[in-house]
């Protein structure tokens, strides 16, 4: 499923692109903020996998800060206020566009989101991945991992984000709980 | 349902029982015979227009009233989130717990799974417990004490000595996910244990879970949407004055 972020201040245009977004089967939960307020925390812990704001809002916000913060993959659509101009580009949503050219951009994206989606779930975990999980639940941190596995740190996490949302479980006592469950380690390796 | 300050809040509680969270949570006594919104806020000396804000969020989940809550005054925002806080941990969180518990009974869970989880749980209530007691021990007298310094009724030279190297963000450090490691569990329990044959006990548990971490969700909405844009708000306010 996919998550989105709206940050728009008009509630009519909140309430009309909400309405379009459940339209399609693809969209999960919908985020919706008024303003710039409180935005960077909401992207922290929501995650989305698109963010929709209108252009007044991301001047007012910290646009570079805003961008960092997003998670990776994550696509952004902006509404504009005004008449766009031809061959404006593909991620920009005017409050003028019609029915067929607001369903058709918003298609556009949410497609490439869910084939990318796709192309990562296969749920079952990897060998690698066990392994990796084995050493996340007996404590041990990227930097200790990856000494012990001879890989990067940064292949570590790549696998963890992996390992995360194969499992739907975020926290390391979550993951250990999990590793005991299915016999990857023993009880009595942690205490 | 567009809801006024003079409809009875019987009908509104009939429309919606969810806002029954928001009247527990400021206290307003039941026994509500044909009382209006408006009487029960002004018996009991509560602001009407934040009890509408928060029970018309409850009906139209789409549309939290950011920019109204900012505006109002913070003591109602830390006096609810203060009711909420006993609200788990006296009653929600050792339900859940008691029923983690329950589950040792049932004989075809894997061996010592319930336990598993009980431990996990107890984990959990520790590191809430802690960040719960800092809240209130240290976070709220914060925004109280600035709120009251803006209002004129305390001297702010007096504040900035107490709290001289305190302010909103240092709390945002420290300010963990508390409804991650409850939909960890929700998800280990519905994905990943093989199920029980009481499903009636087991479902009963994971509608409580869910029930909580979607509460855990609003409730973080109100602190970083609202509470800590507001106090950035009031901490600016005091400096542009001095």
């Amino acid at each position: 499923m996919i998550k989105i972020l709206v940050v728009e201040q008009s509630y009519l245009l909140r309430k009309g692109l909400t309405h379009i977004l459940r339209q399609f089967p693809e969209v999960g939960e919908i985020e919706i903020l008024g303003s710039h307020l409180g935005i960077e925390e909401t992207i922290d812990h929501f995650e989305p996998s698109l963010l929709i704001i209108n252009s007044s809002i991301a001047t007012l916000s910290n646009e570079i800060a805003l961008n960092k913060k997003l998670p990776d993959n994550c696509r952004v659509l902006h509404i504009i206020n005004t008449i766009l101009p031809v061959g404006a580009p593909e991620n920009q949503l005017s409050i003028y566009d019609s029915k067929v050219s607001l369903i058709e951009k918003i298609s556009i994206v949410i497609k490439s989101i869910s084939e990318n989606k796709n192309i990562e779930e296969s749920e079952e975990l990897t060998p690698r991945e066990k392994l990796i999980l084995k050493h996340v639940a007996l404590g041990q941190t990227n930097k200790e991992i990856a000494a012990a596995l001879f890989i990067s740190t940064h292949t570590v996490i790549s696998h963890r984000k992996n390992i995360t949302r194969k499992l739907d479980i975020k926290s390391v006592s979550g993951l250990t709980v999990y590793a005991i469950l299915n016999g990857i380690i023993n009880m009595e390796d942690i205490s | 349902m567009r809801i006024h300050a003079n409809m009875k809040i019987a009908d509104l509680v009939h429309f919606n029982f969810e806002v029954l969270a928001v009247i527990q949570r400021l206290q307003i006594p039941f026994a509500f015979k044909d009382k209006t919104i408006l009487t029960i806020c002004q018996e009991n000396n509560i602001d009407a227009e934040f009890f509408l804000q928060l029970v018309q969020w409850f009906n139209e989940r789409e549309n939290f009233p950011q920019e109204q809550l900012i505006k109002g005054q913070a003591q109602w925002l830390v006096n609810y989130l203060h009711h909420t806080h006993q609200c788990y941990l006296n009653y929600q969180i050792p339900r859940i717990e008691k029923e983690i518990e329950d589950l040792e009974q049932l004989s075809d869970l894997p061996d010592k799974s319930a336990q598993l989880m009980l431990n996990f749980f107890r984990e959990y209530i520790a590191e809430f417990t802690a960040h719960i007691e800092d809240e209130e021990n240290t976070t709220f007298p914060y925004v109280l004490a600035l709120s009251n310094t803006i209002a004129g009724k305390m001297d702010k030279e007096t504040f900035y000595i107490r709290y001289k190297n305190y302010s909103i963000d240092r709390y945002l450090d420290h300010h963990s996910d508390l409804e991650e490691k409850v939909f960890d569990l929700q998800n280990i329990l519905l994905k990943h244990l093989p199920p029980p044959s009481n499903s009636c006990q087991f479902t009963n548990l994971l509608l409580e879970i869910n029930r909580l971490g979607n509460d855990l969700k609003d409730h973080t909405l109100l602190e970083e949407n609202v509470l800590i844009p507001k106090v950035r708000q009031m901490e600016k306010e005091l400096i542009s004055r001095t």
